[in-house]
């Protein structure tokens, strides 16, 4: 039975009971309180009686309208610069995934006629080398070889001498998981963006934070800090293979104008696709 | 999120009716949509909020209008006892005298810090003079055994592993073999991060139940976790049967209203919490801790004491006036220290405030990483100043602080950095302090 038979089996005239029913799956989906409610409110506006019971896909189609209308215009991705390095620094909090991001990103831009580089900035974590380099070799992506414990920033500045001395376009960063808390590890990160700054120039810049789709309101809170330290470019969403809608990229779109790039969805290195606005909106309405 | 926020807004609410000896139903009703605003942010359950919220208006609608404490204030305490209540006892206990080995496996989805908190775990063991050993059960992720190796070297704890070509069920047979040669008393075993919807993952773990006796299976979730988190947990306990939680990443600023969450669906105890990347950062798991939390209050209930106790109320009211920041001197900053130092140790004092609601600036606890020794130079330091100085530190130049650090047995760096600190506070002070905050105190 349609979630949605639910809402029409009484009339329409009971309005709470629908807008309800509206806000539970809203907020089930992670987009957040205050979003929900500016999308209730919107909901609310509009003559409930001119449609008939029986539509409900004209509510479904309603809805999805509002949460594109939501999705504001700037700040589309940048695409990748072919007459210089593209340099793209992989960012986020612990366990989102980045790793395994970097893998399928390196894989899926290869594929598409790129020079790839990976390198494994993240010298922290136990195996994190060790993880990036089999992701590598299963992506056929060319790496770096790096020791734990190395200072990230020197781990780049050599991956870019060895990215333009093997005349590569794309250089992928992958750094160390870290809570936007941690007013040092932010530290940290602003220090290997601005040796990139220094030492590459004429580079393309790019930084992504990952997100993984059952992240709560805190995602908010990510993407703001980070944002404020480094600047974020782009978004991208990870294990969309759960149950977990991922509505939290709506609100941080919405509030922060980062706008999202790539969804990943598994496992195997061909896990990963381009973020298409409508089809995520369905399939969190779904 | 903002400190007091969701006290803020129920005392703006409840303050009317003071003088009534009563809360009524409306202001309950008004509050209540304040309170499940805050469970909402605080990522707890859809579900789950309407049935906490239910609850929460049988209890307020019985109690009697607290002649101490402000509506506000009264409603908050409500709110956190309910909650905590719900949160259940402090059980940060894995039993294991009962059998030897101990088997405990870890599950969990990807990312959610399994490996890290088995080592924690086995660290823990350890400390409480027992001999654990740790199984690389993970045979997916890259790298995941050399993970285990190296945090089971951090924590000094064995790693059993075998190679990816055998399966885990496998190299689970051959650990128990191993330890009990070895006379390990208590086995942990890390398993591959896997979906609670995966049925193919989800049966290696019911087979590892079923050939194996695992006396504690533990969920380990990630803090973070939004609404997902309570299908997540009762998927997991419908499908292998779990007993316990244990939660991690609690180092960061998520409020972990997950826990709200799964203690309602499944009932089961939250063990134990990590707070942070090292093998030492795991904590026991305390209710009204993690209540405050939800509720976005940090530790704010005990500060709220504190702050009372050493605060006169005309003191808090002059804070919030144009006039304090604007004249804000060293003697006020004095005034302020010693009134913290009193409220206890300053390291707590900066832990339980979210900074920069109370009006410090972010990172300010860093200049105070002495504690109480470099409270006690500053002291010193003001101590050895004439009233003018204090009035008017801008005319402090070389040969004053020259002068100063003499008089107080201290470096001039010292009293440079005083200075510095000064001018950072009263520069945040005059944009103005969160109202919200103080509006908290000011009754």
């Amino acid at each position: 039975m349609d979630k949605y038979d639910l809402l029409f089996t009484g009339t329409v005239r009971d309005k709470n009971v629908f807008l309800e029913k509206i806000e539970e799956l809203l907020i089930l989906s992670d987009i957040g309180p205050q979003t929900t409610r500016e999308i209730l409110v919107k909901f609310q506006e509009m003559n409930l009686h001119q449609y008939r019971v029986n539509d409900f896909n004209h509510f479904k189609k309603q809805l999805k309208d509002i949460l594109i209308d939501m999705i504001p215009d700037r700040g589309s991705v940048l695409k990748n610069d072919s007459k210089t390095l593209n340099v793209i620094m992989i960012v986020g909090v612990n366990g989102t995934g980045k790793t395994s991001f970097a893998g399928k990103l390196g894989y899926y831009l290869k594929n598409k006629g790129e020079k790839v580089l990976l390198i494994p900035a993240d010298t922290y974590r136990a195996g994190a080398i060790s993880q990036l380099i089999l992701l590598a070799n299963q992506a056929g992506v060319e790496t770096l070889k790096t020791s734990e414990g190395a200072d990230p920033a020197s781990v780049v500045f050599d991956g870019i001498q060895s990215a333009r001395a093997k005349k590569k376009g794309v250089l992928l960063i992958d750094t160390a998981g870290r809570l936007h808390t941690y007013h040092n590890l932010m530290k940290e990160l602003e220090k290997i963006k601005r040796v990139i700054i220094k030492t590459a120039p004429e580079a393309l810049l790019r930084i992504a934070l990952v997100i993984d789709a059952t992240t709560g309101q805190n995602g908010l809170n990510q993407a703001h800090y980070f944002k404020e330290s480094i600047d974020i470019s782009s978004l991208s969403l990870t294990k969309l293979d759960g149950t977990a809608k991922g509505g939290i990229v709506l609100t941080i779109q919405k509030e922060l104008f980062i706008p999202v790039e790539y969804i990943t969805f598994g496992e195997k290195i061909t896990d990963l696709c381009e973020y298409k606005p409508e089809k995520f909106i369905e399939a969190l309405l779904d | 999120m903002m400190l007091g926020k969701l006290s803020e807004k129920l005392q703006n609410i409840l303050n009317k009716i003071r003088d009534k000896g009563k809360i009524t139903e409306k202001d309950i009703k008004q509050s209540l949509r304040e309170v499940k605003l805050a469970l909402l942010e605080a990522d707890v359950h859809y579900k789950v909020v309407k049935d906490f919220v239910t609850k929460l208006e049988e209890c307020a609608s019985q109690e009697e209008l607290s002649k101490a404490l402000t509506p506000g204030q009264q409603m908050v305490k409500i709110t956190h006892g309910v909650l905590t209540e719900i949160l259940g006892k402090t059980q940060s206990k894995i039993e294991t005298d009962k059998h030897i080995p101990t088997v405990i496996l870890l599950v969990g989805l990807q990312g959610s810090g399994k490996t890290t908190t088995a080592a924690k775990l086995a660290l823990q063991i350890k400390n409480q003079g027992h001999a654990p050993i740790l199984v690389a059960g993970d045979k997916i992720r890259p790298a995941a055994i050399e993970q285990l190796q190296i945090m089971g070297k951090k924590a000094g704890v064995d790693v059993f592993s075998r190679g990816s070509n055998e399966n885990a069920i496998q190299t689970i047979k051959a650990a128990e073999q191993f330890a009990k040669e070895n006379k390990n008393d208590v086995i942990i075993i890390d398993t591959a991060g896997r979906l609670h919807i995966d049925t193919s993952l989800l049966q290696e773990i019911k087979e590892i139940k079923e050939l194996f006796i695992v006396h504690e299976t533990l969920l380990v979730l990630d803090a973070l976790m939004g609404q997902d988190a309570l299908r997540v947990a009762d998927t997991f306990n419908q499908e292998i049967g779990i007993d316990g939680y244990i939660l991690t990443k609690l180092d960061g600023d998520a409020r972990g209203g997950v826990t709200l969450s799964i203690k309602s669906i499944t009932n089961l105890p939250i063990k134990f919490v990590g707070v942070g990347e090292k093998v030492q950062d795991l904590e026991p798991f305390y209710p009204e801790r993690m209540s405050s939390r939800i509720l976005g209050m940090g530790d704010t209930l005990t500060l709220i004491e504190k702050i009372e106790a050493n605060y006169e109320r005309n003191e808090l009211k002059n804070i919030g006036k144009k006039e304090f920041r604007e004249h804000f001197d060293l003697n006020d900053f004095y005034e302020q220290l010693k009134k913290i130092k009193n409220m206890g140790s300053l390291e707590k004092i900066f832990d339980l405030m979210p900074m920069q609601g109370f009006g410090f600036p972010k990172g300010i606890n860093q200049s105070f990483e002495g504690g109480e020794k470099e409270l006690g130079k500053v002291e010193a330091i003001i101590c050895s100043m004439t009233k003018e100085e204090k009035s008017e530190p801008d005319i402090i130049n070389g040969s004053r602080r020259r002068r100063i650090a003499r008089g107080s047995g201290t470096n001039v760096s010292d009293v440079n950095r005083l200075l510095k600190q000064f001018i950072k506070m009263k520069k945040f002070l005059k944009q103005g302090p969160n109202k919200q905050s103080l509006a908290l105190f000011i009754r």
